[in-house]
C-alpha cells in the first residue's frame, strides 16, 4: 500500500502488465495441475480473459457514461437534467440480469439486419450502461465537491465554461470520484459473470461447465475464486495507484 | 482624438443595481476610472464594495444600469464577457490557485488556453512574473506547500500573466496571518506605480492611504464618499466615514 503511494506510475504499470502476464500464462501452471482442473486450464484461461475484456471495456465506457451524464444532471438544460435523471433512476431500479436479457434479446429486433451483434457486444453494453449508471452519482458528487472559488478563479482568468471543465473541475472532481468509480470497478469484475446468462463464456460459466462435466464442484470454484481474486486485486491496485497519483498537491 | 489633460476612462459604472432576493445589495452606484488610477475601495462589511468589485468581471451579474469597460459593454453576450475577462485580471481573499496544478502550470494556463501561448513562452513570462513576486524558486511546488503570502503573490502573478489592463483586488489581506500581510502589499505597491489600474477592496487603512489615488467609501450599497485618501482620512463629510475610521483606528 506504501509502495503504491510513493511510485504510483510505477505501481499502475506493474498492475497492468502482471495482468496481461497472468493472463496469457494462466494456463500454464493450471495445465500442471491435477484432474479437473488440469485438462480445462486452457478454458480457465479463455474465461479469465473474456472476463477482463469485459470489465475493460465495460469499465471505461461507464466512466465516459458517467463524466457525461453526471455533467448532465448538473445541467443548467432542464430536459438534458431530465433524461440523466431518467437513466440512472431506470438503471438503478432494475435488476442487472434483467438488463443484460433485455439488450440481448430486444436490441437485436430493432436493430437493422446487417447489424450483427455478437453475445459479448450485448453483455458489454448492459454492463457499460449499467456501471454508467452508478458511476454518474460518484460524478457528480466529485463535481459538487469542487470549491466555487477554483470555477471564479478559472472564468476570471477568461477561461470558457468548457476549458474551465475539462482544465479546472474535471481533475479535482476526479480525485472526490475515483475512491467510489474504483469501488464500482471492483463490483464490475464480479457482476460481469451475469454474462453468463446469454451464453457469452466468462470464467463463471467455464467454472460450471467444467464441474458439470468432472463432479467436483470444490477444487473447480476454488480456483475460479482464486483467479477472481488476483483479478480484483490487480484492479484495486491499478485504482489505487491512480488514486495516489491524483492526490498530488492535496497534502503537505 | 484623446485630449491629453483629460485621462481617459477604461471602466464605466452607470447607476448600477444588484439585488440578492429582496435585498439591495447595490443601489444606484455610478462611478468611473480612469487608466492607471489606484482605487481604494473601502466600508464596512456587507455594504457592497465586494460585489460592486466582482459585477466588473461579471462574477455576480448586475440587474440594473450599465458598466462599460475598456469600451466593452458588460451584458449577456459572452464574446463581450471573454473580451472583457481578457482585460480585467482578480485576485481573491481566498487566492484560489488551482490546487491540482503546480505553480508554473497555474500561472501558465490562461495565457496558453486564452491567448494561444505556446508553453515555452509561456513558462519564460510566468517564470519572469515569479521572479517579480520574489517566488521562482517556488515554482514547480504546489500551492498547498506554499504559506498564504506566497499562494496571494502566486495568484498575483497568475493574473498578471494576462497582460490585464486592469486588476481588481477582492481583500487581498485579509485571509492571511499578520507577519504575511507586508509580503503582498510590498508586491501590490510595486505594481501601482506600474501604470496598470487597480481597485482594492481592502481593510488596510495604511496601504489606501499612501498608495491609493482615490478612495471610494461604501455604505448600504451606495458610494458615501469618492475622494483623495488625504481628504478622506483627514476630514469625511459623511458621519458614517467617521464612524468606521473611528472603529478601524481603534488600537492604533
Amino acid at each position: 500500500m506504501n509502495w503504491t503511494k510513493r511510485y504510483p506510475g510505477w505501481t499502475m504499470f506493474g498492475a497492468m502488465v502482471g495482468l496481461l502476464i497472468f493472463l496469457w500464462g494462466l494456463a500454464v501452471p493450471l495445465s500442471s495441475a491435477p484432474a479437473p482442473i488440469g485438462p480445462a486450464a486452457q478454458q480457465f484461461a479463455d474465461g479469465a480473459r473474456i472476463t477482463v475484456w469485459l470489465t475493460l471495456i465495460a469499465g471505461s465506457v461507464g466512466v465516459v457514461l458517467g463524466v457525461l451524464a453526471g455533467m448532465g444532471k448538473l445541467s443548467k438544460f432542464p430536459p438534458l437534467r431530465w433524461a440523466c435523471d431518467f437513466y440512472v433512476w431506470l438503471i438503478r431500479g432494475t435488476p442487472l440480469l434483467l438488463q443484460i436479457l433485455f439488450v440481448w434479446l430486444v436490441v437485436p429486433s430493432v436493430m437493422p439486419a446487417s447489424v450483427n451483434l455478437s453475445d459479448f457486444a450485448c453483455a458489454a453494453i448492459a454492463l457499460s450502461l449499467n456501471i454508467g449508471a452508478y458511476n454518474t452519482e460518484c460524478v457528480r458528487a466529485g463535481i459538487l465537491a469542487v470549491p466555487h472559488g477554483q470555477i471564479e478563479a478559472a472564468r476570471a482568468l477568461g477561461l470558457s465554461p468548457f476549458q474551465t471543465f475539462m482544465d479546472v473541475i474535471l481533475p479535482q472532481s476526479m480525485r472526490v470520484a475515483l475512491p467510489a468509480l474504483a469501488n464500482n470497478l471492483a463490483s464490475l469484475v464480479k457482476d460481469s459473470s451475469l454474462a453468463y446468462a446469454i451464453s457469452v463464456v466468462e470464467l463463471t460459466m467455464v467454472g460450471y461447465r467444467v464441474q458439470a462435466e468432472s463432479y467436483q464442484p470444490i477444487p473447480v470454484f476454488v480456483t475460479i475464486a482464486t483467479i477472481y481474486l488476483i483479478l480484483t486485486t490487480a484492479f484495486t491496485t491499478l485504482t489505487s495507484a491512480l488514486e495516489a497519483k491524483l492526490e498530488v498537491g492535496q497534502k503537505r | 482624438m484623446n485630449i491629453p489633460t483629460t485621462p481617459t476612462p477604461i471602466i464605466v459604472a452607470r447607476n448600477v443595481d444588484k439585488r440578492f432576493g429582496s435585498f439591495y445589495a447595490l443601489r444606484n452606484v455610478s462611478a468611473s476610472f480612469t487608466e492607471g488610477q489606484v482605487t481604494a475601495i473601502i466600508g464596512p462589511s456587507g455594504s457592497g464594495k465586494s460585489t460592486f468589485l466582482r459585477t466588473l468581471n461579471r462574477l455576480e451579474k448586475h440587474d440594473g444600469g450599465d458598466i462599460v469597460i475598456d469600451g466593452i459593454e458588460l451584458n449577456d453576450d459572452l464574446k463581450h464577457l471573454d473580451a472583457i475577462r481578457r482585460e480585467v485580471g482578480m485576485v481573491f481573499q481566498s487566492f484560489n490557485l488551482f490546487s491540482h496544478l503546480t505553480i508554473l502550470r497555474n500561472i501558465t494556463l490562461a495565457p496558453m488556453r486564452v491567448r494561444k501561448m505556446s508553453r515555452a513562452e509561456a513558462e519564460a513570462k510566468a517564470m519572469g512574473l515569479l521572479e517579480r513576486v520574489g517566488l521562482k524558486n517556488q515554482a514547480h511546488k504546489y500551492p498547498v506547500q506554499l504559506s498564504g503570502g506566497q499562494q496571494q503573490r502566486v495568484a498575483i502573478a497568475r493574473a498578471l500573466a494576462m497582460d490585464p489592463k486592469v486588476l481588481l483586488f477582492d481583500e487581498p489581506t485579509s485571509a492571511l496571518d499578520p507577519e504575511m500581510v507586508n509580503e503582498v502589499l510590498t508586491v501590490m505597491r510595486e505594481l501601482a506605480h506600474t501604470g496598470i489600474t487597480m481597485l482594492v477592496v481592502t481593510h488596510e487603512m495604511g496601504f489606501a492611504r499612501e498608495v491609493a489615488d482615490r478612495v471610494i467609501f461604501f455604505d448600504e450599497g451606495a458610494i458615501l464618499e469618492d475622494t483623495t485618501p488625504q481628504a478622506f482620512f483627514t476630514n469625511p463629510d459623511h458621519e458614517r466615514a467617521q464612524a468606521f475610521l473611528a472603529q478601524v483606528r481603534h488600537g492604533f
